[in-house]
């Protein structure tokens, strides 16, 4: 093909390199960091077990599904502050179907997905239709999702006990705890990891990614270009429910149980997540990468601090300071 | 250099690079007391970055500065105007939420003795201010619903209370009508009477003509030619920015036999912008296939206003739209697009671009999701169709890949009306799409227009320059108060009609 002469460009330096992938180098950075202070025990650095290492993915996977939605929230210039809630609304909603009304598994985990994604969608349509600003109607949506969760299960916690007869769950339902191929894997690190990678190539090669984009970047400019934009806005408050709604479903099978203050400030996590991996909150430039990375190095970091049992309050302000130095960080990249 | 008369302000062998792109190139230049320099050249020449190196807000230059006579260092636009030189931007730097009052004090609030804020004596200053400058706004409006040429005024009447010694204006006319062009000259004479330098950067060439002692033309960078204003011509100025003799600016299409009519307005009414005011008596007007048809009139006149309607983007009206024979209801920008209906906005940085996606993303977003197969977009086809446009537009750029604010204001609106005709359009509709453009390629976009024409299309072209609507169009139509006042043929008709018509006179036909 001819003209591929200006398709490439020939400015990126390695310095721009290092910016566009600054998340991952903070990773990684942060990875080498839990190795040289990982406590060892008989000549094994604990941090490097492959036990341990699953288990920091298995820790960051509902914040890490979550925050793969709230990805697309901010690329549009959105927010959803509603995830915590509906988080607790599906765990909730899990355990009654399964445990009181003694639903399938299959069928209570679609009326759960569907309930988050509707939920998203209404959210979308009063953002998107009436112009309410995505804070404001979100900040509401929690209210209502967690009223919601109260009122489904009657205010308390459900325990889910597994078994074939009445008022118990299906077996597989606790799948969701286990670990897979030889007991090595975490299933619900298994399940992010295949969330990640479709909406990593999702949000790729798609007509409807570029919409996303667009609308981030100047939405005026992409309604005058043709762009659907409510119908994007939508759907993308749509997908955020839905991932949410799943991370609450796979919460209440790791602890068995399903309460409506589940996921409480899981909000703030995934937005932390977002903004480490170098999505902007104006919108229009980010990554799915960038969030998956940035909740495995918040994820490493917790974990490292937890292994030499920094007291959590510690944890606490040192996981505040690496937020604000990774976006500190990312004021420095190159501008044009 | 020094011809006797002191020199405020001087340049030395500046340079700059913006990571291996030469934007400027050992320039020299002075600004003397009591005089308009006029700072020439096609966009990209690099005269926003000499004279954002001069207002301090890019400090990794190198050469010197010098002030009175003593070299100075600045580290920030603050440095800069303390020294007493300052910068209207063309893009406009105010802020819309807050009043005229507001912006122009910002930063500098007066207070009462007290240490609360004066608001009396805020709005007592701005309206001198805006008084002696002869802007009739009431200074509590908020900026942001000011127009652009009322803004750009605002940004004007905000560096005079400055009082500064050096003044740059770039591009300050751009967005006025040719009484507020009048005024502002006013104001800039009093400046140079007073004795203020300023330097001056414009595309238009018969202002600088009417305003300017000395003008510099920049080319790749670099000083290529020195002018005495005042003799000098617009064809020699035109050369030497562009660096060859001049083609004809207006490459006059032949529209011998117009074809069907593509688009019939009739009595449309719509709600204008400026005053809400609806004029009963509405617009009508036809374009014909093959056919470029100038909208004329004032700031306010309705022409935004009816181009949005048009495609859309615009609030209720009432009237009838027939588009290739079928009329036309309320519709989105979506619609309009896939009828055949593409429109380029007022301000591509508002509304036109997302200026920090790639050229590729801005050029493929209107089609993006037809050149998608099951939804995925094919990265061979999209750069495939964007290459396509960046050689016939001829777009310059180091690559598809790049944001599109790396490009120059030309390349930018080229990107637009790109994005445009991949949508395979049959009626483009454009409002001042020549704003911010350099002579060359405004060149270039009349002539694609004379095209786009020629293949069949049908071009609606709101304009505030006399010369491009005469120039360029086969008929203008001039609106005043949101209604038709006149039709005029460009074969019978001149400028100085057309305005006389804008402006309400009497028109002799």
């Amino acid at each position: 093909m001819t003209g591929t002469d200006f398709v490439r460009s020939r400015r990126e330096s390695a310095l721009a390199t290092v910016f566009r992938f600054q998340s991952l180098f903070g990773l990684v950075a942060v990875f080498i960091a839990a190795i040289v202070f990982s406590p060892s025990r008989n000549g094994e650095l604990l941090f490097l077990t492959s036990d341990n290492l699953f288990n920091v993915v298995r820790a960051v996977s509902e914040i890490g599904i979550i925050a793969v939605g709230m990805t697309f929230v901010i690329l549009i210039g959105g927010i959803d502050l509603s995830v915590g809630a509906m988080l607790g609304l599906a765990a909730a909603g899990s355990a009654v179907l399964l445990v009181e009304n003694d639903f399938g598994l299959v069928p209570a985990v679609l009326v759960v997905l569907a309930v988050g994604l509707g939920f998203g969608l209404l959210q979308g349509v009063a953002s998107a239709v009436f112009g309410i600003q995505a804070f404001i109607v979100t900040l509401a949506g929690l209210q209502c999702a967690r009223g919601l969760a109260r009122i489904w299960s009657g205010g308390q916690g459900i325990a889910i006990p597994y078994g074939d007869g009445p008022g118990e769950a299906p077996v597989a339902f606790s799948l969701l705890g286990e670990r897979t191929f030889n007991g090595l894997v975490p299933i619900p690190a298994l399940i992010f990891v295949v969330v990640a990678a479709l909406a990593i190539l999702f949000l790729r090669g798609t007509a409807f990614s570029r919409h996303v984009y667009a609308i981030g970047g100047n939405e005026k400019a992409a309604r005058l270009s043709g762009v659907p934009v409510k119908r994007v806005k939508i759907a993308v408050f749509g997908i955020c429910g839905l991932l949410a709604a799943l991370a609450g479903i796979i919460h209440a099978g790791q602890l068995n149980q399903g309460s409506p203050n589940d996921g409480l400030g899981y909000e703030l996590d995934a937005i932390a997540a977002v903004v480490v991996g170098g999505t902007s909150l104006a919108g229009g430039r980010g990554s799915v990468v960038g969030t998956v990375a940035g909740a495995l190095l918040l994820g490493v970091l917790n974990n490292i601090l937890a292994l030499n049992g920094v007291d959590t309050n510690v944890q606490l302000l040192i996981k505040g300071l690496v937020i604000v130095v990774a976006a500190g960080l990312q004021q420095l990249r190159p501008s044009t | 250099m020094d011809n006797g008369v002191a020199s405020l302000v001087g340049l030395l062998r500046i340079s700059k690079s913006y990571g291996g792109v030469r934007a400027c190139h050992d320039v020299d230049l002075t600004v003397r007391a009591g005089e308009v320099h006029a700072l020439l050249g096609e966009n990209g020449a690099g005269k926003s970055t000499l004279m954002r190196v001069l207002s301090g807000d890019l400090t990794d230059y190198t050469g010197t500065i010098t002030v009175d006579g003593e070299p100075v260092r600045f580290h920030g636009p603050a440095d800069a105007q303390r020294a007493g030189i300052a910068m209207i931007h063309q893009e406009l730097d105010l802020v819309p939420g807050l009043s005229v009052a507001e912006n122009i004090f910002l930063g500098r609030e007066p207070r009462t003795p007290f240490g609360t804020l004066d608001r009396r004596a805020m709005l007592r200053e701005t309206g001198n201010l805006l008084r002696r400058t002869g802007i009739d706004l009431d200074p509590r409006r908020h900026v942001g619903e000011l127009r652009t040429g009322e803004q750009q005024l605002v940004s004007v009447a905000k560096a005079l209370s400055l009082d500064a010694k050096v003044l740059i204006m770039d591009e300050p006319t751009s967005a006025l009508s040719s009484a507020e062009v009048d005024r502002m000259f006013a104001v800039i004479g009093e400046l140079r009477r007073s004795g203020a330098g300023i330097v001056y950067i414009s595309h238009r060439m018969d202002e600088i003509g009417r305003i300017a002692d000395r003008a510099t033309v920049l080319r790749n960078g670099s000083v290529v030619a020195e002018f005495d204003a005042r003799d000098m011509t617009a064809d020699q100025a035109a050369e030497a920015m562009i660096g060859r003799p001049m083609r004809a600016m207006f490459t006059t299409h032949e529209n011998v036999t117009s074809g069907e009519i593509l688009l019939e307005v009739k009595d449309l009414v719509v709600p204008r912008a400026r005053s809400g005011r609806r004029d009963p008596a509405g617009i009508s007007l036809t374009v014909r296939r093959g056919e470029i048809v100038g909208l004329a009139g004032l700031l306010g006149a309705g022409r935004t206003e009816l181009l949005e309607t048009l495609f859309g983007a615009g609030g209720r009206w009432q009237g009838s739209v027939v588009f290739k024979g079928r009329s036309t209801g309320r519709r989105k920008p979506r619609s309009a697009i896939r009828a055949g209906v593409v429109y380029m906005p007022e301000d591509r940085r508002i509304s036109g671009l997302a200026l920090g996606h790639s050229v590729l993303a801005n050029t493929v977003l209107s089609v993006v999701d037809r050149i998608a197969r099951l939804g995925v977009v094919s990265r061979r086809r999209e750069t495939a169709e964007t290459t396509r446009i960046v050689r016939d537009l001829s777009i310059k750029l180091a690559s598809v890949r790049d944001p599109v604010s790396a490009l120059s204001g030309g390349n930018q609106q080229k990107v637009v009306l790109g994005r445009m005709l991949l949508t395979e359009p049959e009626l483009l509709l454009l409002d001042e799409p020549t704003r911010g453009v350099d002579v060359g390629a405004k060149a270039e976009i009349y002539q694609l227009l004379g095209q786009a024409a020629q293949r069949g299309m049908g071009v609606l072209l709101a304009s505030s320059e006399l010369a491009e609507l005469v120039g360029v169009c086969d008929r203008v139509v001039v609106l005043r108060g949101g209604r038709d006042v006149a039709e005029l043929r460009t074969s019978q008709a001149g400028e100085a009609e057309v305005l006389a018509a804008a402006m309400g006179e009497v028109v002799a036909l």
